[in-house]
C-alpha cells in the first residue's frame, strides 16, 4: 500500500508550479494567488466545505525552501576541516551547495475519505464538480492550467503535480465523512442528554431516551447532524435551532 | 550541604504568608511618580523600613516579630519613570512589561472580568502617564494576643499607613498616591484593605468569603528555614511517595530551578538576584450566584450538597482535609475530630510554651491537611480533575494514562515516561500570598465588597502564573476534561449556547455514572491588578541610589 493511505483515508499533496510573471498592477501572480486564497477566509465557510469527503486541507502558496543553516558532515568537508592548511576558498567550495525553488508553488494539501480503493478519482472528480469555478479562480495562473476545462483534465493536471508524501493531519479516522460528522452530533447531543437527565428515575429516562433516539436517528446519516465544514459561532447555534 | 537563602536580602512577603504569621489585617497602597529623583529618595526612605526574610525570635540571627511589615514593588513604567536604564529594561520578561491589562485574553478576563469593569484605578492604570500605577507598598498589621486582637492590628496598621502618608508628603508631590479602589457602597478609596474573614462571633477564620479554607498548601522550596518541616504536600513530589523541596530559582531570580537554569532576568545581577515577579490580583466573589448553584446542583447531586461543596475544591468546606484523603462524610468527621483534638493540644501547648510539643501537634495537623498524593486517585473519583486545588496543583496527577482494555474513564500512572512524578507540575507552582477582602453582608446578593486579594509570587509570570491561568483554571485539556474550566474559578461562559460544564467523575469500577454540574455561572470576577517586581534590599538600595549599571 502506498504511504500516502492509511485505511480508508488518503493524504493528497500537490504542488503547482505558479508562473513567473505579474499582471499589469504589479503584483505577481503568485501574490494574486496567496491573496484570493487569504481572501477564503473572509467568507462565511472555506469553498472546501463543499467537496464532499474533505476531511481537512489546508492551501498555501511557498515561496521558496528555507534554510535555517548550512548542512556539514560530509565526508569531504569534515576532511577540510581537520586539515589547517586548506585555503578558505577550497574549504567554502566544499560546503554543500544551497537549493532553492525553481517557481513559487501552489501547494494544496488535503485529506479525505478515499475507501477502500483509495478512489483519488473519484474525490477529485467530486471536487470539480462542486466548486469548478473556485478551482480555476485559485488554480489559473498555474503553469499548464490554461488548458483544465472539464473534470477529466483536472484529475489528469493534479496527478501531474501530485508528490506521494504522508502528510496526515491528526483529527479524524478512516470513516466516510457522513459517519464522522453523524457521530460528532450524536456525541455532543448524548453529552447533552445525561445532563438533562441525571438523576431522574428509570422509567422517566427510558421514556426519554426513546424520544431521544427517535429525534437524533443514530443510523439515518442525512437525519440531524453537523454540517460538513461548519465552525463559525452563528452556524453551531443555527444548526441547534433548526434541529428542534 | 543543603542551601542557605540570605535572608537578609529577601523581602519578607516573598517567603512569608503573613496571615499565616499573626497578621490578619493587611492594607495595599498604589503611587504614582512624578519626579524621579524625589521618587527615588521617597524609596531609599521606604527601604529602611522595609521587612526582610530574616528569623523571627529569640537567638543569633533572628529579630523580633515586628508590629507591622513593609514590602515594595514596582511596575515595568514604575521602574522606568524611577530612572532605571533601559539596557535594565530590556531584560524584565515582556509580559511583565505589557502589565495584566494588556493579557486579557491569556488570562480569560472577558464579559464581567474584562478591564473595563474592573476598579477604577485598574482602568486608569496603563492609560495616562498620571494614572498609571507604579508602586505596590504593602503593609500587614500584626495582631493583639487577647480579645481585642483586631483593635490592636487595626492600630498598628493605621499606625503604619500614617506613617506611609507622611513619607508620601515629604516628596512635595514627587509621589502620588492613587485613589480608585472600590470599598462599601463602592466609596473610592486610596488603598485596598485586606482582613481575614471573622465568623458570626468575631472570631478570625482561615476561609474565604464562600467558606472554604485557603491557602494551605502553598509550595515549599530550597533555603526557606522556617519551611523545612512543611515540605510534605508542598514541595515537589518524588519517586517513593516522598517530597523535597523546589529549586529555588522557580521563585526567586538569580538562583537554579527546575530546569537547572538560571531563569531570565534583567541585569546587572544585583538588579534580579534574591527578587521576583509578583502577580496581584483582585476577585470579587458572586456570593448568591454561589449558594444558589450549590443548592440547586446539591439537590442533584447523588453524595448531596456537602460532599458536592467539597468536590468544587477538592477539600471539606468545615475541616479543609482534601477528599483524597476523606472521600466521604464518615471519614470526614473521623479527620475533623482528630484536628480538634490536635488544635486543642496545640493551643494548649502554645500556652504552656512547650516548643516540642508545639512542633509535633503542628506537624500533625500538616500532615492531614497536606500530605497527600492524587496516586490513588487518577481516575479523579475521589477528587474531581476540575477541582481547584487538583487544577492548582495537580502533583503527579497529570502522569495519566488509559490503555486498551482499561475500563473507560480510568486512568492510571503512567510509569515510563516521566523521569519523576513532578515533571508536568513543578515548573508551574506558585507562591499565594493576600487575604480576604471586605465582608459578605447580606449573602443572598452578589454585589458589595468581598473578595479575595491574592498575590502570587513566581520567577515566571509566562511560564508559571500565566500557564496555569491559561491551560490548567480556564481549560481542560491537559486533565484530559476536554474544555471544562476549574470550577470556582474559571471564566465560566454566560452564553446560552455554550454553557460551561464540569465532570464529577465517578469510580470506574463502580456502577454509579459520573455527575455533570451543567450551566456553571461565573462565581469569581476579576476587579483589577497588575505585574509587579519585588527587588532584592540590594536592588531596592540601587533603584534608590539611581545607580544601577548593567554595562
Amino acid at each position: 500500500m502506498s504511504s500516502n493511505i492509511s485505511g480508508n483515508a488518503y493524504a493528497l499533496t500537490i504542488l503547482s508550479p505558479i508562473k513567473d510573471g505579474f499582471t499589469q498592477d504589479e503584483i505577481a501572480y503568485a501574490d494574486i494567488v496567496r491573496a484570493r486564497l487569504q481572501g477564503w477566509n473572509a467568507e462565511h465557510n472555506s469553498p472546501m466545505a463543499l467537496v464532499p469527503q474533505t476531511y481537512l486541507c489546508r492551501y498555501f502558496v511557498l515561496d521558496d525552501v528555507y534554510l535555517e543553516s548550512l548542512p556539514g558532515g560530509s565526508a569531504i568537508d569534515t576532511l577540510v576541516d581537520w586539515l589547517p592548511f586548506v585555503p578558505d576558498t577550497l574549504r567554502r567550495w566544499a560546503w554543500p551547495k544551497e537549493d532553492h525553488l525553481k517557481s513559487r508553488y501552489l501547494v494544496f494539501s488535503c485529506n479525505f475519505h478515499g475507501g477502500p480503493k483509495a478512489d483519488l478519482d473519484g474525490y477529485l472528480r467530486g471536487m470539480w464538480n462542486a466548486i469548478g469555478d473556485r478551482i480555476k479562480e485559485i488554480w489559473g495562473y498555474c503553469y499548464g492550467f490554461d488548458q483544465v476545462d472539464n473534470a477529466d483534465k483536472f484529475i489528469d493536471y493534479m496527478k501531474k503535480c501530485q508528490l506521494t508524501a504522508t502528510l496526515f493531519f491528526v483529527g479524524s479516522n478512516d470513516d466516510p465523512l457522513e459517519e464522522q460528522l453523524k457521530a460528532l452530533y450524536l456525541k455532543q447531543e448524548f453529552a447533552k442528554f445525561a445532563i438533562d437527565n441525571q438523576g431522574l428515575d428509570a422509567a422517566t429516562v427510558k421514556t426519554n431516551f426513546q424520544a431521544f433516539i427517535d429525534r437524533v436517528r443514530p443510523s439515518e446519516l442525512d437525519g440531524p447532524t453537523w454540517k460538513a465544514g461548519a465552525y463559525r459561532v452563528d452556524e453551531l447555534v443555527e444548526l441547534k435551532k433548526n434541529k428542534g | 550541604m543543603t542551601k542557605q537563602l540570605d535572608l537578609l536580602d529577601i523581602q519578607g512577603n516573598i517567603l512569608r504568608a503573613y496571615g499565616r504569621f499573626g497578621y490578619p489585617v493587611a492594607r495595599y497602597v498604589f503611587l504614582n511618580v512624578r519626579n524621579a529623583a524625589k521618587g527615588r529618595e521617597f524609596v531609599g526612605e521606604i527601604t529602611k523600613k522595609v521587612t526582610t526574610s530574616v528569623e523571627w525570635g529569640d537567638g543569633p540571627g533572628k529579630i523580633k516579630q515586628p508590629d507591622r511589615t513593609v514590602n515594595i514593588a514596582f511596575t515595568y513604567q514604575g521602574l522606568k519613570d524611577l530612572g532605571v536604564p533601559i539596557s535594565s529594561l530590556v531584560g524584565f520578561s515582556p509580559e511583565f512589561a505589557s502589565g495584566m491589562k494588556e493579557r486579557k485574553d491569556i488570562l480569560g478576563d472577558d464579559g464581567p472580568s474584562s478591564p473595563e469593569h474592573w476598579d477604577p484605578i485598574w482602568r486608569g492604570n496603563r492609560e495616562t502617564r498620571e494614572k498609571d500605577v507604579h508602586i505596590f507598598i504593602s503593609l500587614n498589621a500584626l495582631a493583639g494576643q487577647g480579645l481585642d486582637w483586631l483593635t490592636v492590628a487595626e492600630k498598628n496598621r493605621d499606625d503604619a499607613y500614617a506613617w506611609l502618608l507622611d513619607e508620601i508628603n515629604k516628596t512635595e508631590g514627587g509621589v502620588v498616591l492613587l485613589d480608585g479602589h472600590l470599598g462599601d457602597d463602592d466609596a473610592n478609596l486610596n488603598y485596598q484593605d485586606a482582613r481575614v474573614v471573622l465568623d458570626n462571633n468575631g472570631v478570625p477564620t482561615p476561609k474565604e468569603h464562600f467558606g472554604y479554607t485557603d491557602g494551605i498548601s502553598d509550595p515549599v522550596f530550597e533555603g526557606v528555614p522556617y519551611d523545612e518541616r512543611r515540605v510534605k504536600g508542598r514541595g515537589k513530589q518524588m519517586p517513593g511517595g516522598t517530597w523535597a523541596p523546589l529549586a529555588t530559582g522557580e521563585f526567586l531570580l538569580g538562583h537554579v530551578d527546575e530546569a537547572k537554569e538560571y531563569p531570565p532576568a534583567p541585569e546587572p545581577i544585583l538588579l534580579s538576584r534574591n527578587g521576583t515577579y509578583m502577580i496581584y490580583r483582585k476577585l470579587h466573589e458572586n456570593v448568591a450566584t454561589f449558594d444558589r448553584y450549590l443548592e440547586e446542583q446539591g439537590s442533584k447531586f447523588p453524595g448531596g450538597k456537602a460532599l458536592l461543596a467539597a468536590k468544587f475544591v477538592g477539600r471539606w468546606p468545615d475541616t479543609g482535609v482534601p477528599l483524597v484523603k476523606a472521600p466521604d462524610a464518615a471519614s470526614n468527621a473521623k479527620f475533623g475530630a482528630q484536628l480538634l483534638s490536635l488544635n486543642a493540644a496545640l493551643n494548649a501547648a502554645q500556652k504552656k510554651g512547650d516548643k516540642e510539643s508545639v512542633k509535633s501537634n503542628e506537624q500533625a495537623i500538616d500532615d492531614i491537611l497536606s500530605d497527600f498524593t492524587y496516586d490513588d486517585d487518577m481516575s479523579g473519583a475521589k477528587c474531581p480533575f476540575s477541582s481547584h486545588i487538583r487544577r492548582i496543583n495537580p502533583r503527579a496527577s497529570l502522569e495519566m494514562m488509559n490503555e486498551e482494555g482499561d475500563k473507560p474513564g480510568s486512568f492510571k500512572v503512567s510509569k515510563d515516561a516521566f523521569d519523576t512524578p513532578g515533571a508536568l507540575a513543578n515548573r508551574r507552582r506558585l507562591l499565594r500570598r493576600g487575604l480576604p477582602y471586605g465582608e459578605v453582608k447580606d449573602r443572598t446578593r452578589d454585589d458589595g465588597n468581598h473578595g479575595i486579594v491574592i498575590m502570587m509570587v513566581n520567577a515566571d509570570i509566562n511560564r508559571q502564573f500565566e500557564f496555569v491561568q491559561q491551560q490548567w483554571v480556564n481549560y481542560g485539556n491537559d486533565f484530559k476534561a476536554g474544555n471544562d474550566k476549574e470550577i470556582i474559578l474559571g471564566n465560566h461562559s454566560m452564553d446560552d449556547n455554550f454553557p460551561s460544564k464540569a465532570v464529577i467523575e465517578a469510580d470506574p469500577d463502580s456502577d454509579q455514572p459520573p455527575y455533570i454540574l451543567s450551566k456553571i455561572p461565573r462565581l469569581v470576577v476579576t476587579r483589577g491588578g497588575d505585574y509587579f517586581f519585588i527587588p532584592s534590599m540590594t536592588a531596592l538600595r540601587m533603584i534608590a541610589q539611581g545607580v544601577i549599571d548593567p554595562t
